[in-house]
């Protein structure tokens, strides 16, 4: 579905990520894993094209085309999901409103027709219901009012709203509770099929404690240098991650 | 009181210059060329009137009708128990005397350290930051006042800070008034403060009581190096007799912070401060203060421009009138974001607590934004006593007027905390105190 | 960013879609002002020798007065010799039913959307329609009449409600008020004028249409609406002109009398044509608006969301006399290419507890200019007066101006006035926030910008909001980079 070749890009200048390869099938959940500043949030930046977000070398091809050509919000069209670390509020722009728009936007680039009222709130309330979001939503506007855990449960209501094949979850776990950190996961969960994806990125073990990956990577100084299954966030959980920058040093120097 | 038609005096600053040019054919050809052309935009601008925008809400024309003389006094002698009452309490300052805005050094402290110069500016006139720097900061063509005072200023102070020095004791300047018959005089300072320096400058303003009318039209230029750091104080007191247009003109450079705090108290019949500030650089830092206590049938104008020039700078501004009696209030605020200036933030805040029946509060923030990727904003409140709070403090058994005293100083606060210098705080308070007696 | 910027540049340039010019016979009053063409005008209209006066005495006034400076914008020079005081469309004879419209007229509204015939008419919304410089119909009269409620144009009300005008007219905006106010006494030609009599609530919306037509012609409507004790009326104002090269100046005065217990709403949907993206034509709207609140309770509230003419220039005001009244104004305003608006309102508070409300949204796209201009003044009598004031603005490119010059006057020391104001950037998280949902870039400012002026847009009459939503996201097409 994804694959990530020599992927470099830089902020103001700054290279973040250094030849970054990744391959995602469908069906397949990822965890991406990696201390501060070790490019995760770039790598959901790049993917989703990101103002100031400079992709300097390499290629990602998502679904046989050329996912750095498109714009924002084609990648989107295309089905490309970012989970925002910070959603962002937009005030007097209700939720309804703007998720209304949103999949009637994606449905028009497929050749669908837009839905009608009707079938669009039946859609709301069984996707509410699905991720377990009772937010009264088409009276409040996108995000304002929200607390941090109605925010990125949020996010993830969009997420089952807008079906995308590729969905990126930057550290929805943060600043969540226990509690709201399983019903996340347990929307996740529901809507993973054989035919979605999803990248992880997280800084603990403990989110993917409910959402079982199929693969973790560590991502160290723009690079993916360690790559395993489930069992290496455990390792990375007990350990840190200063093994790894040691190994990596060395591997530098030889 | 003589009244008089205001075209008189303007008259009479006509036929002034004329004199004052022979008297002044000794100073070098800048200066005097600088006091002609100002002269021309003075006798072009003459006196404004409420029809001009800046004076809208400022009638000035009553305290320009009355017969003043031009020239001013020289002091008598000045004795040392005079001297200590102009202190300022535990304010361990170097202490800079002006009379009738000469500077005095006989009765001022000699700068111990060798990395400021302090002297009268006519004095200085050979030296170079004086003729780089006198009239290029502070714009006569616009402005009534300083196009007269840049025409007829008498003397003023010099201060000059060396790159790179920490002045470690603040510089006060105190700037007394004192004629036995009606006075007209214009003081005029330059400040220079050199890159990556710092200082502290108190300024207090005097008078004391008599028949006499005295008039101060003073212009100071402040220019700040980059990298350097300013805390400068004004505070205005005096009595009934003075009237002031008070105008400083501040251009910074890039990475200097100057921070102004400006206090004035009942007493002087009008004062109109103008403070104007150029961010003339990148990542500049500016923070003007203004507390006004106006009591009696005083007029107090405060009247701000922040212009910022260019990308990266901050500014933020409170100005808190309390306005008691039949006194005036004015606030006009500008803030400018020139088209350069991207990623500006830019605050400023006008708060009146209005306490006289028969008080005025005239208020006027503005915001004129050319760029866009800015964050601006203003506000601007008139408002009582919070019933409630007044409630509380006296159901804890204090009285009406203690309690109003109270929030008072509750309300000055804002302002006060931001003052580094704590004898200057309670110094401040000492006058809220004052004030309020009146 | 660039490619937003580009999106947004092409956004706010997008061209106007009532441009166009209807071919109709008229009848146009030679170019020039002077008295013999306001007695022209008089004459025409069948005026009595009152208003004849009246009109006389606002054109000495005019030529006498100077054009003012204080504007935020360099004021064009206008040539009011060579301006055409009156256009109608030619009429054999007096309208009495529908049939009597000329057809062309008839197409021309219908294009625009406003529908004059009773059967085809918006449901709850009583129509007078003014084409150049006249009526050419009113909808739902009869009905109205059975509650007592005059909906006519301004030249009936002369002819039938004599007393009324004679009353109320110029009791608000004499012509003294300023120089436009002098010419519109002087050469107004038509306009709407309402009365709604005492303890009537309308139970339509009164809504009147203008459209300038006429090459070489200003408009100069006049509008009195005045609500006797108790009642209530929601009135609504929209407009549209050709595309032309020429500036056309439309120069109105809206007269509102709330007595004891009324309540006023005036909502106005401005879409005068704009001028092109150079700057070139384009309406002049310099137009007079006010209202006074006579009577104890009474109310009187300005909505207006202003996304047409090259220069808007007006600040619809309440004079808060009787006790207890309230005035409120509501405003979106939205400038792109080089248009230009200075606009704001005043609050006069007289009385003792009134309460006044304003908010207001500047939108400046493009080389747009937008300034937000306002008095709020308590009187010394104006005991426990209440006044907030938000008044923000948002910037969408970095060749547009947002400027904010609030006035506050307080007399009395129980007022409570309040005033913000800020000025941003539209959001950029926000844009990319949207595109990642999969909304492009022309929908995601026209959906932050309609949220941010959601506060104004709510006060419109819901039929209207529609509209007023629409427009914007159409104004803003091409403006968005």
């Amino acid at each position: 579905m994804l694959s990530i070749k020599n992927l470099q890009t830089s902020v103001d200048d700054k290279e973040i990520l250094r030849g970054l390869n990744l391959e995602i099938r469908a069906g397949e959940v990822h965890a991406l894993m990696g201390p501060n500043g070790s490019g995760k949030s770039t790598l959901a930046a790049a993917l989703t094209g990101r103002d100031n977000y400079n992709v300097t070398g390499g290629q990602v091809i998502f679904e046989g085309r050329n996912l750095l050509d498109l714009s924002p919000e084609n990648r989107a069209r295309e089905g490309v999901f970012l989970a925002f670390q910070y959603p962002v509020e937009i005030p007097g722009v209700s939720n309804i409103n703007f998720l209304r728009t949103a999949l009637n936007e994606i449905r028009k680039y497929r050749n669908l027709s837009p839905l009608e009222s009707k079938e669009f709130l039946k859609l709301v309330k069984e996707k509410q219901k699905l991720v377990e979001f009772d937010v009264a939503l088409s009276n409040r506007s996108l995000n304002e009012g929200f607390s941090g855990g109605e925010k990125k449960r949020n996010e993830i209501f969009q997420l089952a709203m807008l079906e995308p094949k590729l969905a990126i979850l930057d550290e929805t776990d943060s600043g969540l509770d226990i509690d709201a950190l399983r019903i996340v996961a347990k929307g996740v969960n529901k809507l993973r099929t054989n035919d979605n994806a999803f990248i992880i990125i997280t800084h603990y073990q403990r989110l993917l404690e409910y959402i079982v990956p199929d693969f973790v990577h560590v991502l160290y100084n723009g690079q993916i240098v360690k790559s395993g299954g489930k069992e290496l966030a455990l390792e990375l959980e007990e350990k840190g991650y200063d093994w790894l920058k040691e190994e990596s040093k060395e591997r530098e120097l030889v | 009181m003589i009244s008089r038609d205001i075209d008189t005096l303007y008259d009479q600053f006509i036929a002034d210059f004329e004199t004052k040019s022979v008297l002044m054919a000794d100073e070098p050809d800048n200066v005097r060329e600088f006091r002609r052309h100002s002269f021309e935009h003075f006798r072009l601008l003459g006196f404004p009137s409420v029809k001009n925008e800046e004076w809208r809400y400022t009638h000035i024309a009553p305290f320009l009708r009355e017969v003043y003389s031009t020239s001013s006094e020289k002091p008598g002698s000045l004795d040392q128990s005079f001297l200590s009452s102009l202190q300022i309490r535990s304010l361990d300052g170097i202490r800079i005397l002006l009379f009738n805005g000469k500077y005095l050094p006989e009765f001022s402290e000699l700068p111990p350290d060798s990395g400021i110069h302090v002297s009268a500016l006519t004095g200085a006139y050979q030296e170079r930051l004086v003729s780089d720097y006198l009239g290029k900061i502070a714009d006569a063509s616009k402005n009534h006042f300083v196009a007269l005072n840049s025409a007829l200023f008498e003397d003023g102070l010099f201060i000059r800070v060396q790159d790179g020095r920490r002045i470690e004791r603040p510089l006060h300047v105190i700037h007394v008034f004192s004629s036995e018959s009606n006075m007209f005089v214009q003081p005029r300072h330059l400040f220079v403060v050199g890159k990556a320096s710092e200082v502290s400058l108190v300024e207090s303003f005097l008078n004391f009581k008599n028949e006499a009318e005295i008039f101060i039209n003073d212009v100071s230029e402040i220019e700040v190096g980059s990298d350097a750091r300013v805390q400068h104080y004004t505070i205005h007191g005096g009595c009934e007799n003075a009237r002031y247009i008070h105008h400083t003109e501040v251009r910074q450079a890039e990475r200097s912070v100057y921070n102004n705090y400006k206090a004035s108290f009942p007493g002087p019949a009008f004062l109109r401060n103008n403070l104007n500030v150029s961010l003339n650089g990148e990542n500049i830092e500016s923070h003007l203060y203004g507390l006004y206590l106006a009591g009696g049938r005083q007029v107090v104008d405060n009247h701000t421009i922040v212009d910022h020039l260019k990308p990266n700078c901050q500014s933020n501004e409170l100005y808190k009138g309390v306005i008691k009696d039949e006194a005036s209030g004015i606030f006009n605020g500008k803030i400018y974001v020139r088209k350069d200036a991207q990623k500006t933030n830019a605050f400023q805040k006008n708060n009146n607590l209005m306490l006289g029946k028969k008080a005025i509060v005239d208020s006027k923030p503005q915001l004129e934004i050319f760029a866009d990727d800015v964050k601006c904003s203003h506000g601007s409140t008139v408002g009582q006593f919070n019933e409630e709070a007044l409630f509380y403090l006296k159901s804890r058994g204090i009285g009406e007027e203690r309690a109003k005293a109270l929030l008072i100083h509750a309300f000055a606060y804002d302002v006060l905390e931001k003052m580094p210098l704590a004898s200057v705080k309670s110094h401040i308070n000492k006058l809220i105190d004052e004030g309020l007696k009146t | 960013m660039s490619n937003t910027n580009e999106i947004l540049e092409r956004l706010t340039t997008e061209s106007y879609e009532y441009g166009f010019v209807t071919d109709i016979e008229m009848d146009i009053a030679p170019k020039g002002l002077n008295e013999e063409i306001v007695r022209f005008i008089s004459h025409e209209k069948n005026e009595p020798d009152w208003l004849l006066q009246w009109r006389l005495k606002g054109l000495h006034h005019f030529q006498k007065s100077e054009m003012p400076h204080w504007q935020n914008f360099r004021m064009p020079e206008i040539d009011f010799q060579s301006i055409s005081y009156y256009a109608a469309p030619a009429k054999k004879t007096k309208l009495n039913s529908l049939d009597d419209v000329d057809p062309e007229l008839l197409a021309t509204f219908e294009k625009l959307g406003i529908p004059i015939n009773e059967q085809k008419a918006l449901t709850g919304v009583a129509v007078d329609v003014v084409f150049d410089s006249v009526s050419v119909k009113t909808t739902f009269r009869e009905k109205l009449q059975e509650l007592g409620i005059i909906f006519c144009s301004f030249s009936e009300a002369v002819r039938e409600y004599p007393g009324l005008v004679k009353k109320y007219l110029g009791s608000v905006v004499p012509y003294t008020d300023n120089v436009f106010a002098a010419l519109n006494a002087a050469v107004a030609s038509d306009g709407s004028f309402a009365y709604i009599p005492k303890g009537v609530r309308c139970p339509m919306e009164l809504s009147t249409y203008f459209r300038i037509n006429a090459q070489n012609t200003g408009q100069f409507e006049r509008t009195l609406i005045i609500a006797d004790e108790g009642s209530y009326v929601s009135y609504l104002e929209g407009c549209t002109a050709p595309m032309r090269d020429e500036n056309q100046l439309h120069a109105a005065v809206v007269e509102l009398i709330a007595l004891g217990n009324a309540e006023i709403k005036y909502s106005t949907v401005q879409n005068w044509y704009p001028g092109d993206k150079e700057g070139k034509g384009g309406i002049y709207n310099f137009v007079t608006k006010r209202g006074i609140c006579k009577g104890t309770n009474s109310k009187i509230s300005w909505t207006q969301v202003e996304t047409g003419s090259a220069i808007t220039w007006k600040y619809p005001s309440v004079i808060l006399r009787g006790d207890n009244s309230t005035g409120e104004f509501y405003s979106v305003a939205l400038t792109k290419n080089r248009q230009i608006a200075d606009t704001g309102t005043k609050m006069y508070h007289i009385g003792r507890n009134t309460r006044s409300r304003i908010i207001s949204k500047g939108i400046s796209a493009g080389h747009g200019s937008n300034s937000y201009r306002g008095l709020v003044q308590v009187g010394a009598g104006a005991e426990n007066a209440r006044n907030f004031t938000q008044c923000d603005s948002l910037l969408i490119g970095d060749e547009c101006g947002a400027h904010t010059f609030p006035y506050i006057e307080a007399k009395n020391n129980s007022a409570i006035v309040e005033h913000e104001a800020t000025t941003s950037k539209i959001g950029e998280d926000q844009i990319f926030y949207l595109k990642q949902r999969g909304i492009d870039t022309e929908k995601a400012v026209a959906l932050i910008v309609n949220g941010y002026a959601k506060e104004v847009l709510n006060q419109l009459p819901m039929e209207f909001a529609v509209e007023a939503q629409k427009l914007l996201a159409i104004s803003l097409e091409g403006s968005v980079g």
